[in-house]
């Protein structure tokens, strides 16, 4: 064995374990992170299994036969289900009035002719077969969307095995935006959007995460460089020195962003080149990419975002007395951005628990993301709700920047942990 | 004319740490006050308080006239502060960093370029000032802050223990500048230093700091002659009891 390898392997995880910000980053946070966003998730799941249960299903009963009605009870086991009769002309404007009227996601269609078919395939030709009309209305909301898409799958399956293999078939359509999109599964659909919207959230989380990285170093450098004195003596405004420092690290975490998002496109655009052109959704046509208008909401959001990640990071990092230090009191932040990033990928807000919304709300981290879903589905205010939060609490960071900029605070501040003691002894020799 | 610097009654209290306590002194346009003492004297406290880092906790100090509180901006117009132990930054050239310096005073191009060619020729670094400043010896990091604190030729130059990390044919070089400065071009300069026999030869005046209080002031030959001391050393050594 090495000589002295015992004793510096000692000394070493001394010194790790007793550095406070090092037990807090790289273990109380990570132990307190994914238990958070485990419950998340499984009370997401939870809530959206009762959801399903409890879902309400308008049945335009267009037959009015007898294996119509055997459906209909047979659904009526599973969900709450509404008729309505004789509705021959299913147009956009029908299908909103009768979801409004009932209050309800999800219609199957039984077309006229349905209990014919069925009955000839018992009876005469087993080639012959029954279709429904599945229409679920998109709302982009998450994962767990597809729920509902599903719930015709098994009714379908269990008819089936109790009459004739393939005897019913589905043909099923997605209501975007008001408007049927004939054809369109509403699950692979949501498949297809989950994939697109898990970009973003981590291209913002991986940007907001090296902006702060910078901001913070950028002010720790100096202080451990120790030219951070000589720069507050300049004959300058020491807001611009501020404003220096995070245009700086805007410009630099800019073009990381952009250097991510080009090379996660060509990973994307590589992988979807390898789904057969069949069952390809081009969600452009569905109108599922965001307008002119929704990008540019988009782009403010992130970039107030921005702004305000990297106003924290100089602040926190006024607190440390070299760049390690920055680093890992930046990495104390890191929770509030994963979090909502995390969840959100999956999530739709309006699924949680009001209290828990109001978390994820108050949240500035969250509204990119938040706003990169409601602009697709062409929902504006939430996205400009979150910009004007954002900017507010920008605003009061950035006076608090200020503030600590235009003071001896920038020298003096330090975050106390245990070890007062020792610090303050540190601090007589300095005199 | 008003003083180059005027502290009154400065008192520095960091939590329950007294830094300052009641200090006083003056320094005159066109000298060389020396701030002398041990480590934790308040030496340091006391030139950042100057040079408007720190706010006094009690007391008022004026450079120039100019109350470093209330006028912080103005004062900062005046001054050039070399800290103890200060950096340049690692990815500049020294070239560079004497140039983004002098952009902070400069009121055009050609002044631009007076300042960093007489403060290339402070440093002596010669073609090494091409070089990124990560790869520069103390000494050389030093030479090129001390050329930055002089090149602005400001009314008050601060320099914190201003041959820090210099070899001796070096810190008489540097001396010997900041000499030469105050006698053609009439800076004022306030230094700290822990080394007495070295601003017995550079400064007009010193004042002795011990434990945040001025515990003798005066030009260097007439506090030998007045305590009877063969040096500052020993002049602070009876000042404080320790001879």
């Amino acid at each position: 064995m090495l000589k002295g390898f015992f004793n510096i392997l000692i000394k070493e995880l001394k010194e790790l374990v007793r550095d406070p910000k090092i037990l807090l980053g790289m273990i109380i946070v990570p132990l307190i992170i994914f238990p958070v966003l485990g419950g998340i998730m499984s009370y997401s799941v939870q809530t959206a299994q009762e959801q399903a249960q409890k879902a309400t299903v308008l049945v335009i009963d267009n037959d009015g036969g007898k294996w119509s009605q055997e459906f209909v009870n047979l659904l009526n086991s599973t969900a709450k289900v509404y008729v309505e009769k004789n509705v021959t002309s299913l147009t956009d404007e029908v299908v909103q009035q009768l979801l409004s009227h009932y209050n309800t996601t999800q219609i199957i269609e039984i077309p006229k002719g349905f209990s014919e078919n069925v009955t000839q395939h018992l009876n005469v030709n087993s080639t012959i077969t029954a279709t429904l009309k599945f229409y679920g209305v998109f709302t982009g909301s998450g994962i767990f969307e597809g729920i509902g898409a599903s719930l015709i799958d098994n009714l379908v399956h269990q008819f089936n095995r109790i009459q004739a293999p393939d005897i019913v078939l589905t043909e099923k359509s997605s209501i975007i935006k008001g408007e049927i999109k004939q054809g369109v599964d509403p699950a692979s659909l949501s498949g297809l959007m989950m994939s697109q919207s898990i970009a973003l959230p981590i291209t913002i989380m991986i940007l907001l995460q090296v902006a702060m990285q910078i901001a913070a170093t950028s002010v720790a450098m100096e202080k451990e460089e120790k030219t951070l004195e000589t720069l507050l003596t300049l004959p300058m405004d020491r807001f611009a020195i501020l404003m220096g420092k995070l245009s700086g690290s805007i410009i630099v975490a800019a073009v990381g962003a952009l250097a991510f998002m080009i090379g996660y496109n060509y990973m994307l655009f590589s992988f979807t080149m390898q789904i057969p052109a069949e069952i390809s959704v081009d969600l452009a046509s569905l109108g599922l990419v965001p307008s002119l208008f929704g990008y540019l909401l988009l782009g403010i959001s992130l970039f107030v975002t921005l702004i305000s990640a990297l106003a924290l990071a100089v602040i926190i990092s006024a607190f440390a007395e070299d760049v390690r230090g920055a680093q890992s009191l930046v990495g104390y932040i890191y929770p509030v951005i994963f979090i909502p990033a995390l969840a959100l990928m999956y999530l739709d807000i309006s699924s949680l628990p009001f209290a828990l919304q109001m978390v994820f709300y108050a949240i500035p981290y969250s509204h990119p993301i938040i706003a990169s879903k409601a602009v697709i589905m062409g929902d504006y205010w939430t996205a400009i709700f979150g910009i004007v939060y954002v900017a507010v609490f920008t605003i009061v960071l950035m006076y608090a920047a200020s503030r600590l900029f235009a003071t001896e605070k920038i020298l003096t501040a330090k975050l106390k942990f245990k070890g007062l003691r020792r610090r303050r002894k540190k601090t007589e020799e300095e005199f | 004319m008003s003083l180059a610097v005027e502290a009154v009654n400065v008192v520095k209290v960091f939590g329950d740490i007294h830094a300052l306590n009641k200090l006083s002194f003056k320094v005159k346009p066109s000298e060389i006050f020396g701030l002398i003492g041990p480590n934790g004297a308040g030496k340091t406290t006391a030139l950042r308080i100057v040079s408007t880092l720190l706010l006094p906790t009690s007391g008022t100090v004026r450079v120039f006239g100019l109350d470093v509180v209330e006028e912080a901006a103005e004062v900062r117009k005046i001054i050039t502060y070399l800290p103890e132990e200060a950096g340049a930054y690692r990815h500049l050239s020294g070239w560079e960093y004497l140039e983004f310096m002098a952009k902070f005073n400069a009121k055009d191009e050609s002044e631009l370029r007076r300042m960093v060619e007489e403060a290339a020729e402070i440093t002596g670094l010669g073609e090494r000032l091409k070089d990124k400043t990560k790869g520069y010896s103390k000494g050389m990091k030093r030479r090129l802050l001390v050329a930055r604190a002089l090149m602005t030729r400001p009314k008050l130059a601060v320099l914190d223990e201003p041959t820090s990390g210099l070899d001796v044919l070096h810190a008489f070089h540097v001396r010997e500048i900041i000499k030469r400065y105050v006698k053609e071009h009439g800076v004022t300069v306030l230094l700290s230093s822990h080394n007495m026999l070295e601003v017995e030869h550079l400064c007009d005046r010193v004042a002795l700091l011990n434990k945040g209080k001025i515990v003798a002031e005066g030009n260097p030959k007439e506090l030998k002659e007045k305590f009877d001391s063969a040096n500052l050393e020993e002049v602070f050594a009876k000042v404080v009891g320790l001879a």
